[in-house]
């Protein structure tokens, strides 16, 4: 999952640098050359975005809903925000841990640009600590416990442009605690002609989530569960604010699908499917993509069993029943579920095996059998 | 520089251990928390301002808080009961507040020097805190090899995979899990602006790679969970604290007008009673400057009574016995 720069890479990248070099200059100590190793002093410390003080030196972070209180020389539960002498650093502005080219079905987005390659990258750290992380080398560890480069926005962009892919995905750990950095990202790409999504947990404040919003394509959330008490126990996070996260996304028009893991005797009741897939209807519209995906154990949740297939192809069926449009099954590659089916005449509109697109019949967005148009990000 | 005791001092030991064999095998078996509820303190003026402590000094301040600690003929005599020759002793400092709010490098070098001559070889004694970075700016001298003992930080050096232990669930500083067989905090007393105190226990946050997840309900459980871990019930047998000077206000970072000389160093084979003594000292001070409580601030050590609950100690501060050295 990781990729260093080579060399010629980063001499390329190079000329990014000067570009990068017209964006305001981390708070303290020097610019790293682009490419290069990141290691403990040496993080790129920016003054974070969104916090404000407290007074004697103490301050709130206002970025995810947790609102830590930090002192002097602490760090927000995220890891990644430090107050130095009253000020709120991020310790990971360009701070990419993991720098990857993944379809991008494998966000899953199965509503954007079918079968395109999206340039993905990572800085370590997360504002929940969900027992079942499966990236959880990179994102329950301090950024100086990571190999990391300094890949500023400039960089990246530079770098989708290079290896030829239309899309940037801020993804495999939390794009919330590198959310300055995910802002200048997307906008940097804007101007090169790429378009950046998001793959979050969707605990993030409203401003912050407004302020950005205008700069993405698309945002993948993944719904742990319909359950706070789910969220307290196993994400040690909160239901409520993800669901308001989730329609403020979608009020603002910006593409929009929903992951829900699917964990044995957790969050798999028919009564928890039956009641998010109604939540998702009422509130986001039938519209809206959810993605059932199969659990493998792992991190601090090892003593369940995978998903059963019949359990995701349950869910599905709840999820159709109730209305959704869209609704499909993940991590069972050559699952019927993986396709794209037009909700008016049945015809399978997108056939997929895994993160591979075998077939694309769509037409300008739309079914060439019935000719209903399809929502999601075509062109 | 590893020392065979005398016959003398064995014999005294050999005396020590009829009178103290239940908490003497317990230390042999790598139990702690001999003298539940006891801490001894020694006084030790704070050197002037940019000075270097005097190393007798400092070394009759460790000697004298750790005999007061545990009752024992002297402080060679107290610490070969608690450390076989064969262990590596990890001694973790806590060395976030810098220069100005750490351990003394004086005080640590006069407890290494204790540990050698009760029998400890100096190559088995690692002084270590989170980052080798920290040591470094607090006045230690990084070195990984050599005759003397070893002085670094973890840095990233965690078990590859997560341990469990009441809410926490952490990769561990393979020098706990895995190097060293016997530990010993060394911190400071002051105050911290979650947690309420930062003295022993929640200086082990400084072993997990994840403390920034357990700062929630002022960090309880989650401290005593750390502390409750088998890595360190097992293997923690003593702790000190330079109270040479201590902070009452706006920790854990050093803040010039909240610390105050308190002038001692203090010393328990409770790590549990040896947080409860520095509460009530943090709050004595506290209210000698009109300054409400811990408590009435809203950041009373509640992980302090859940230690207590968890048998690590005498967590109640009424309850502790401060003994002068």
């Amino acid at each position: 999952m990781r990729h260093r720069l080579d060399r010629r890479e980063a001499a390329r990248l190079g000329a990014a640098a000067l570009l990068a070099s017209a964006m305001p200059r981390p708070a303290r100590g020097r610019t790293p050359p682009v490419g290069s190793p990141l290691e403990g002093d040496d993080l790129p410390a920016r003054q974070a975005s969104w916090w404000k003080s407290l007074g004697e030196g103490r301050v709130e972070c206002q970025l995810c809903p947790r609102g830590c209180q930090v002192a002097d020389r602490e760090r927000g539960a995220c890891g990644v925000r430090e107050n130095r002498g009253g000020t709120y650093f991020t310790l990971v502005w360009g701070a990419a841990c993991s720098v990857h080219v993944d379809p991008i079905e494998k966000k899953p987005f199965f509503h954007v640009l079918p079968g395109a390659q999206a340039l993905s990258f990572a800085t370590a750290g997360c504002n929940v600590e969900c027992k079942f992380c499966q990236n959880w080398e990179i994102s329950q560890f301090r950024p100086e416990q990571v190999p990391s480069q300094y890949l500023p926005p400039d960089a990246l962009a530079a770098l989708a442009r290079q290896r030829g892919v239309p899309l940037l995905s801020a993804t495999y750990s939390e794009p919330v605690v590198f959310w300055e950095y995910v802002r200048d990202t997307a906008l940097a790409a804007r101007r090169v002609g790429v378009r950046t999504t998001v793959v979050s947990n969707g605990y993030i404040q409203e401003a912050p989530l407004k302020e950005v919003l205008p700069y993405l394509a698309a945002v993948k959330v993944d719904l742990k569960s319909f359950r706070d008490a789910f969220y307290r126990d196993l994400v040690r996070g909160e239901l409520k604010p993800v669901l308001k996260a989730l329609e403020t996304i979608r009020a603002a028009g910006v593409w929009l699908e929903i992951v829900v893991l699917l964990i044995p005797t957790m969050n798999d009741s028919e009564e928890e499917i039956r009641d998010l897939t109604r939540w998702v209807k009422a509130t986001l519209g039938h519209e809206v993509p959810v993605h059932f995906t199969r659990f493998h154990p792992t991190y601090r949740l090892t003593n369940l069993p995978v998903t059963p297939v019949a359990t995701l192809e349950r869910a599905r069926s709840i999820g159709l029943a109730e209305g959704l449009s869209y609704v499909y099954v993940g991590n069972l590659p050559g699952h019927a579920g993986e396709n794209t089916v037009c909700p008016g005449c049945g015809a399978v509109l997108v056939r997929r095996f895994g993160f591979s697109v075998l077939e694309n019949r769509l037409a300008k967005g739309a079914c060439p059998t019935c000719g209903r148009a399809i929502p999601g990000v075509w062109s | 520089m590893p020392r065979t005791l005398t016959r003398r001092e064995l014999a005294r030991i050999t005396g020590l251990s009829a009178l103290v064999l239940p908490w003497a095998g317990r230390a042999a078996r790598g139990g702690q928390n001999t003298f539940r509820g006891r801490v001894g303190v020694a006084k030790l003026a704070p050197p002037a301002a940019g000075g270097a402590l005097d190393p007798a000094l400092a070394r009759t301040a460790v000697a004298r808080a750790i005999v007061a600690a545990t009752g024992a003929a002297s402080a060679r005599v107290a610490l070969a009961a608690l450390f076989k020759p064969s262990d590596t002793v990890g001694i973790k400092l806590n060395c976030l507040g810098g220069r100005h709010l750490s351990p003394h490098p004086e005080l640590v070098e006069a407890l290494v020097q204790l540990l050698v001559e009760a029998g400890v070889a100096a190559e088995r004694i690692v002084v270590f805190e989170r980052s080798s970075r920290e040591l470094q700016r607090a006045g230690f001298v990084v070195r990984r090899d050599g005759a003397s003992y070893r002085c670094f930080g973890v840095d990233n050096d965690y078990d590859p995979t997560p341990s469990t232990s009441g809410a926490i669930g952490s990769c561990f500083a393979r020098l706990v899990s895995t190097t060293c067989s016997a530990l010993i905090g060394f911190g400071v007393v002051k105050d911290h602006d979650l947690a309420g105190v930062s003295a022993s226990l929640k200086n082990w946050y400084g072993v997990i790679h994840n403390p920034n997840k357990y700062h929630d309900t002022n960090c309880d459980p989650y401290v005593a969970d750390v502390c409750n871990h088998p890595f360190l019930r097992d293997k923690l047998r003593l702790t000190l604290l330079d109270g040479l000077v201590a902070q009452c206000h706006g920790g854990p970072a050093f803040r010039s007008d909240a610390t105050f000389p308190l002038g001692v160093v203090a010393a328990s084979t409770d790590p549990v009673a040896a947080d409860a003594w520095a509460w009530r000292v943090i709050d004595a001070e506290r209210s000698r400057r009109g300054l409400p409580t811990l408590a009435a601030a809203k950041r009373a050590p509640r992980f302090i009574a859940t230690a207590a609950r968890y048998g690590l100690g005498v967590g109640d501060p009424a309850a502790i016995q401060e003994v002068a050295g």
